[in-house]
Order: C-alpha cells, then structure tokens, then sequence
C-alpha cells in the first residue's frame, strides 16, 4: 500500500465511525439504544440489512468463487426475494404491533417464557459462535496483504467496531452501515472498471465476455436438480428461501433492523427493496470476478494468489517444473483466448492444464485454498493509488457491519429476552440502558478475545460457520408454528424445537445432504412434531365430552 | 405512515408482492438466456 492508500483507507474509516456516531447522538433511553426510538426511514434500513448481511469474507470470496467456479453462485440468493415477500406480509406486522424490542419477546406472548428462553438462548449459542470467527476470519486475509500481525488486525476492528457500538447503539450500527454500502458501491464499481481498463488494447470488452463464458465461467443459471451441489437452480429456490426466511424473519440481527422502522410500512418497504436490489447486486459483484479471470488470461497470474504460499513454493527445486507448466498452459491460454470461438477447444485444453499445474502447487503448499486471495490480489496490484485504500477500507467496512449486526443484537437478546425478563424485572429505563451498553460491551470484548484463538482454529472456520446454521431450522419452525398454527402450544414449540435441532444435527453429521437443506428439514420437523405434541398435550375446552 | 398506507408503487402492497414474484421470474429468463448466449 502506497502512503495515499493509507490516507484514502484511515479517512474512509474515520468517516464511518464519526458519521455512525454523529447520526446517532443522543441515544438516552432504551428505545433509542435498541430501537433507535422507532424513526428510521425505509432506506436506511435497507442498506443496513444489506451491509451487515455482506461480511468481508463474503465479500473477499465471492469475486474468488466466480473467478474458480463461475457465477453459480448467484442461485444461492434466488430464493430471497420470496423469503421477503413472506416476511414483509406475514411477521413485519405482528412484530411492530406486539411492541417487542426481540423477535423471541413475541414467542413468549404467543407460547410461553421457557420457549422464549430456549430459542433466544439458541440463537445466543448460534450467533455466539460465529461473532468471533466474523472478526477473525476477514482479518487473516488483510494480515496477509498488510502484513500486520492477525492479532493486532483484529484488536484494531473490535475496538473500533465497540467504541461505535456501545457508544451510539443501534442508530450508530444502522447509519455506519448506510456509509458502508456507499462505500462498498463505489469500491465494487472501480473494481470492474479497473479489470476492464486494464484489458490489453486489443481486447474489446465483447471478448472479455467470450473469454469468460467459454471458461464456464457466465453460468448464472443451472437446471440440473443435485442435492449434493450446493448452487443450482432448485436448491437456490426452495432451500435458499428456507434460509433466508429464518435469517430475515428469526434472526435478532436482522429482526432488530426492521424493528426500527417509523412505520410497518417504512420497515416492508425495507425487505422489499433488499428484494429487487440483492440478486442484481451478487451478480455484479460475481461478474466482477468473472472480468477478473478474463483480465489474468492477458496478464500473467501468480500460480497461487497466497503470496506467503507461493514465496516458500519458489524456494522449492521441485516447484520449477510446476511453474514452467503452468506458463505454457497459461501461454496456450492467452493465444487460443484470441482466436475464439475457432479456438474454443484448445482454449478449453489449455484451461485444463493450467487448472491441474495449480491443483499440483496447492498440493505442494500443503492443500492451501487461495480462493479469497484472488480479489485482493488483483486490488492490490492493478488497482490505482488511492482507491486501493477504498477497497481496503470497503473489507474492513464490510465485516465492521457484519460485527456490530451481531454483537448488538447478541446484547439486545441478553438484556430483554434474560436479564430484564428472569433477573432484573422492574428497573428503570436508566438501568436498562446502562446494562445494554455494558452487554455490547461485553459481546465485543467475547469477539475479540475469542477471535485470538482463531489461529489455532484453522480449518475449522469453515465447520464452526456452518455449524451457526444449523439453529435455523429450530428458529425457523417455531415461528412457523407462532405465525401459521393458531392451534400450536407452547409444550408443541418448546419440545418440536428441541426434537427439530437433533434431527438436523443427525442429517448434518449422518449423511451428506448440503447445509442449505437445514432450515428446511429443520423446519419441517418442529412444525410436524410440534403439531403431533400440541394436539397430545392440548387441554380440553370446559364442557366438552371426554372420550 | 400507519399499516393501511399503501407502498409507493403499484397501488397495493398485494400487487407489490406479485410484482416482485414476477421480477425474479423475469430474473430468472434473463440468466437463463445470459447462460444460453455466453457459456460455452
């Protein structure tokens, strides 16, 4: 990073947390800290759901996965605007009316305290386990290009994400995230222009394109049906809808957002345009990873984007003739790439070489996956000075809203859903509002301190991420249960929870059925067995004849 | 704003919810057709 990298990167960051700060003064009660007092407005919102629901690593490994597998992954996000419309129409209404500051306060209105209890203490265990892995995870890969020390990384963006945080609460969140998105808006733009400025002057942006797609890497659509693969068609629809439904509709840290609206209608308006703008959005960011890959078939890559891997590689005397194949595929590549569609099989062939010399180089720097390298890679190397400062700054943004998302809501669930409700009943607003700063001060120093052993946690990352999913299902079906089953008790959702989380660890652990299914068969089980224990456990009306 | 307001574009929150039902249709033909034109 040159000396006005830094100067774009320290400035884009101060804005935010100053903006945060600023726009959210005079938080004085607990409707405010946690609510914002109910006065955003639909955008804000908006931009705020989507920003924290955009972490870095997302973000760093989106551009990646379009640059190695194509723009597939786009699917994934298929089944959201369903899932929005069944928010904004079915449980937008019944939170703001109920008046609840948690999504879990209304499960008590509706069943019972011990099924408040359980399923806020599920998504306290659930979020508790990802917030650190949030923070650590975006920080090894800006160790890598700035070369700090991973601990100092992520000591600097906890407590830059808790000062903002505990000081400015859920108005502070909501506002950075607003700047955050403009900032990753503009970051996102520069990326694909740079890729396609920096194209050779004989490559128009059509053979970009045709560069691409005879590389599969333009494949946003897959109708094959495999439930083993994760990104096709139907399992974007029907298994993404599923997950989407309970991360916007059961999850504190996006519940919390739209809980914030002046309005019902300001606060459906803000799912709906996540909606519109969400897939549009993915797949920009997508096609930037597929101009990526259209670039460096003109501009030589490194053989592995890790640089650290790939300096301890070329010490090695049996790298060389891995590098020399590479060169030659990657020289093949380029050639055939200009002569296309005549050339489309030898430009294939020579992908396939230079696809197999790179699986050998991984293999030799141990089984790396340098997927999330590839975007920063290409920003720090080609993209101008300055705005690799802003691309710098967009990743740390992006998981600085991600955090916040979490551990204010990680406090909000502490404080209403077991603190106010089981220990402290009737205190004054003033003491809430102290207990809720001093929570979010508590899940921020968790993060970081957890996010210090994230060294140690290596491949396991990627386990503990999806483990966090797994409490979907739970989540998902008792507010199913809540919303669609008036004849539901609370003894059906309490136990149907419980049975549903066992049989989804069981479908998790015994067989290989993608991750996105679990919300789903999840889902489907608490209905199902929360249903078949109401009607055993359900009392008789007064009067009616006994069997 | 109270919950009858209606949404700003399209008279109804119903006919909003068909509009974005039919928007990701639309979405969906025109990857399909991106897919078609340029994967090879």
């Amino acid at each position: 990073m040159r000396p006005l990298d830094w100067f774009a990167m320290a400035f884009a960051l101060a804005g935010l947390v100053l903006y945060g700060l600023w726009r959210s003064r005079g938080s004085n009660t607990t409707s405010k800290y946690l609510l914002a007092g109910k006065t955003m407005p639909w955008y804000a919102m908006a931009l705020s759901i989507m920003a924290t629901q955009a972490s870095a690593i997302t973000f760093i490994s989106t551009t990646g996965q379009a640059y190695v597998d194509g723009m597939r992954f786009v699917q994934f996000y298929f089944g959201l605007p369903l899932a929005m419309i069944i928010i904004a129409a079915v449980a937008v209404a019944r939170f703001h009316h109920s008046g609840v500051y948690t999504a879990y306060e209304y499960l008590e209105r509706r069943f019972d305290a011990r099924t408040r209890a359980l399923v806020s203490l599920v998504f306290l265990i659930a979020r508790g386990i990802s917030v650190g892995v949030a923070l650590y995870a975006p920080s090894v890969v800006m160790t890598v290009i700035l070369g700090w020390p991973d601990r100092w990384t992520t000591l600097l963006v906890g407590s830059v994400v808790v000062a903002y945080t505990v000081s400015g609460g859920i108005a502070a969140v909501t506002w950075t995230d607003v700047l955050q998105m403009c900032i990753m808006t503009f970051g996102l733009i520069a990326a694909l222009l740079t890729a396609v400025w920096l194209m050779p002057a004989d490559v128009s942006f059509r053979q970009a394109i045709d560069v691409a797609g005879a590389a599969s890497r333009l494949n946003p659509l897959v109708w094959r049906l495999d439930f083993d693969d994760r990104y096709n068609i139907w399992s974007g629809l029907l298994g993404g809808m599923f997950l989407m439904l309970a991360y916007f509709g059961c999850d504190q840290s996006q519940v919390q957002r739209y809980l914030t609206g002046k309005s019902v209608a300001q606060s459906k308006l803000s799912l709906l345009f996540n909606a519109v703008a969400k897939i549009p959005m993915q797949f920009f960011i997508l096609f930037i990873g597929a101009m990526v890959f259209s670039f460096y078939t003109f501009e030589k890559p490194p053989v592995l984007f890790k640089q650290d891997d790939m300096a301890r590689l070329q010490q090695r005397a049996d790298f060389a003739p891995v590098q020399r194949r590479f060169d030659e595929a990657w020289t093949a590549r380029r050639d055939a790439a200009r002569a296309l569609p005549e050339q489309g099989a030898a430009f294939r062939r020579a992908q396939s070489d230079l696809d197999g010399a790179r699986a050998e180089a991984r293999h030799m720097a141990g089984g790396v996956n340098d997927t999330n390298y590839v975007f920063l890679s290409f920003v720090t190397r080609y993209m101008a000075p300055g705005l690799v400062g802003v691309l710098i700054a967009m990743i740390f943004g992006a998981a600085m809203s991600t955090i916040s998302g979490e551990i204010n809501s990680l406090a909000t669930v502490t404080v209403i859903d077991h603190y106010k409700r089981f220990y402290r009943k009737n205190e004054s607003d003033t003491h809430y509002l102290v207990a809720s700063r001093w929570a979010t001060a508590f899940w921020g120093l968790y993060a970081i301190i957890t996010a210090q052993f994230g060294k140690s946690m290596g491949s396991l990352i990627e386990a503990v991420n999806q483990l966090g999913s797994l409490f979907y299902g739970g989540l998902l079906g008792v507010f199913t249960l809540a919303f669609f089953f008036p004849s539901a008790t609370g003894a059906g959702a309490f136990w149907g929870v419980l049975i549903g989380e066992g049989v989804v660890f069981a479908v998790r652990y015994y067989t290989d059925i993608a991750f996105l299914w679990s919300p789903l068969i999840g889902g489907a089980t608490v209905v199902a067995s929360g249903m078949a224990i109401s009607a055993m456990t359900r009392k008789p009306a007064p009067g009616a004849p006994r069997a | 704003m109270n919950q009858e307001e209606p949404p700003p574009v399209l008279g109804s929150w119903s006919r909003l919810y068909w509009g974005i039902a039919v928007y990701l249709v639309l979405l969906i033909v025109l990857f399909d057709a991106f897919t078609r034109a340029f994967n090879r």
